[in-house]
């Protein structure tokens, strides 16, 4: 990659951070105050519970391999001086 | 108490500091062969750490004492809501490292930086904004230290009934040694090792607090007759949904602009192991916040009396500690929480060092045009740490009172002078000296006299004060000052 693309990988790469974080925290309301109204209950606790903590980590953690996955790049980090 | 004096309840944690020494010595041994000039070899490590270390020291420096006592013991008191806010904290590894880890990473290689105060100063050119931010550092960092300090040698003394000072001496005289000694390398291979005893710890706690109360069933069978408000959200009122917006901004969000650990984006060796890193982060400091805060909230099956009772919430876990676990288990038990703080204690350290010596020092050296050799900047980079370390040693050994909102206040203190400066800084052309001035100067400032005189907007932590108006300051700044020259836009943004 030269410096340009790099820098342009970057920007997409902390942009997709950005938009996961906004994942994130969509599925951090659901999980938590808009399952609270459910009487379900999951390992002796109500639903809400699990799902908005194990439940958002384990969907953290999703999301991060995908970023990882699909959205980052492997680059040389020394400089390279055709760009 | 455990039985007094017991020296079974220190060995533990005695052993553990020992091998922490062992490591910093070793470290620093193996680099006497030295590639790779003394600061970078330092202050961060040679840029060579690999995903896993990377993960864990982040994970460490973040994680601190006030984890391990204070928040879970709310965790108890307030129930599944606690860990509901906590959790938002699995946002902390992988947000700095994906927005600003291959920045800083590619910008320090090109600059020669090893702090982030460098790279400020040369985006921002101005050696106002760069004595400024390490400021800032010092200061707060000294705040946080000495919260770390504090709040372990406290949990050290309720738990094993020597004293406070002991304590102090035993694990705070040893995290200032192993830091000035064997610098950024050591303090990343000791996080680890810290990341894991921590681990070790909560998994330990959980089986002894159920075991105590009686089974997992038991437990929260006793919770939903007898606290139902532990499951519900907003647990009747003690967890108001603006405790949940000032979270997400102030453990969540904006910790990716703390200079401790954007400073770990110019320390890996690869992308590689950046991107495992994000993955081990995030199922590392989840499973840290799950667990303890759901251990705090089982510990009601082993301590069914009022809060009062056991003399407050801070002294929640410390007293659980002491109940659940049997005596010969005691001292490795407090091994976890103190690991806590001083993997905090030595980053914190080191970055605080390097604004000294590299930011301030340094810089005014180069400014004489003098040049300093490789020996006599090992000898002054390890005294600055050793000094700055004994002298937050001794502020903890009397420590000022309220030093638990010290440590938040310190948090939300970086998080004003660094979120807006840091991230329109590195992604946003237009933003120039003016703005990046004011916003740090002026957000700082007001953040600080609003906490200071306990003025809150809608009763929301003084956090979104700060970051509000450090925002609002740094774009009138930017447009009505000029913007940056073409060749520094250039090296930063070469699109």
């Amino acid at each position: 990659m030269t410096e340009k693309e790099k820098y342009r990988q970057i920007c997409r790469e902390a942009a997709a951070t950005g938009i996961a974080l906004l994942i994130l925290i969509a599925f951090w309301l659901f999980a938590g105050f808009g399952l609270s109204g459910s009487t379900a209950t999951i390992f002796h606790l109500p639903l809400w519970a699990a799902v908005s903590t194990v439940g958002v980590w384990i969907f953290a953690i999703v999301l991060v391999w995908v970023l990882t996955k699909f959205v980052f790049r492997d680059m040389d980090l020394e400089e390279e001086r055709h760009g | 108490m455990a039985e007094i004096g017991s020296p079974a309840a220190l060995l533990p944690l005695a052993l553990f500091m020992a091998v922490m020494l062992g490591i910093s010595f070793f470290v620093r041994w193996q680099a006497r062969a030295g590639e790779g000039g003394f600061l970078r070899q330092y202050f961060v490590g040679n840029r060579d750490l690999g995903g896993f270390v990377l993960a864990m020291t982040t994970v460490a420096t973040y994680s601190s004492v006030s984890s391990f006592v204070g928040g879970p013991g709310m965790a108890w008191s307030v129930g599944f809501g606690w860990i509901y806010m906590a959790v938002v904290q699995v946002t902390a590894v992988f947000l700095v490292l994906g927005i600003f880890g291959k920045r800083v990473a590619l910008l320090a290689r090109k600059f020669g930086a090893v702090t982030v105060v460098d790279i400020l100063r040369r985006r921002f050119r101005s050696d106002a904004l760069a004595a400024m931010a390490a400021f800032i550092i010092v200061l707060f960092f000294c705040a946080t230290m000495t919260a770390q300090f504090v709040g372990g040698a406290k949990l050290f003394a309720a738990v094993t009934g020597y004293s406070y000072e002991a304590g102090l001496l035993l694990f705070g005289v040893a995290v200032i040694v192993y830091t000035a000694i064997g610098g950024f390398r050591a303090v990343a291979i000791t996080d680890a090792c810290c990341a894991i005893m921590m681990m070790i710890g909560i998994v330990l706690l959980f089986y002894h607090v159920l075991e105590t109360g009686g089974g997992y069933g038991a437990i929260m069978d006793h919770i939903a007759t007898h606290e139902p408000k532990m499951l519900e959200p907003f647990s009747s009122g003690a967890m108001p949904a603006g405790l949940y917006l000032t979270q997400w901004i102030l453990v969540g969000i904006c910790t990716i602009a703390l200079p401790q650990s954007v400073v770990r984006g110019i320390s890996y060796r690869d992308t590689k192991g950046l991107h495992r890193a994000m993955i081990i982060g995030t199922v590392v400091v989840g499973f840290m916040n799950i667990g303890i805060n759901f251990t705090g909230i089982l510990a009601r099956g082993a301590m069914t009396g009022p809060v009062a009772s056991y003399g407050g919430i801070d002294n929640i876990i410390p007293v659980t500690i002491v109940t659940v676990m049997p005596p010969t288990l005691i001292g490795l038990a407090i091994v976890g929480p103190i690991a806590a703080s001083i993997s905090t204690i030595s980053s914190l350290l080191l970055v605080g060092s390097s604004a000294i010596v590299k930011d301030v020092y340094l810089h005014y050296r180069e400014t004489q045009g003098k040049t300093t050799s490789d020996e006599s900047l090992r000898r002054l980079s390890m005294a600055v740490t050793a000094v700055l370390g004994a002298g937050v040693f001794m502020i903890s050994l009397t420590p000022p009172s309220l030093i638990w909102l010290i440590n938040m206040f310190a948090f939300g203190g970086l998080e004003t002078a660094f979120f807006w400066t840091l991230l329109l800084g590195l992604f946003w052309r237009r933003a120039n000296r003016f703005g990046a001035f004011l916003s740090m100067g002026g957000g700082t400032l007001v953040y600080c006299l609003a906490q200071g005189l306990g003025f809150k907007i809608m009763g929301l932590h003084q956090i979104t004060i700060g970051i509000s108006l450090s925002l609002i300051l740094f774009l009138v700044g930017s447009f009505l000052g000029e913007p940056e020259p073409k060749e520094v836009l250039q090296e930063f943004f070469p699109d």
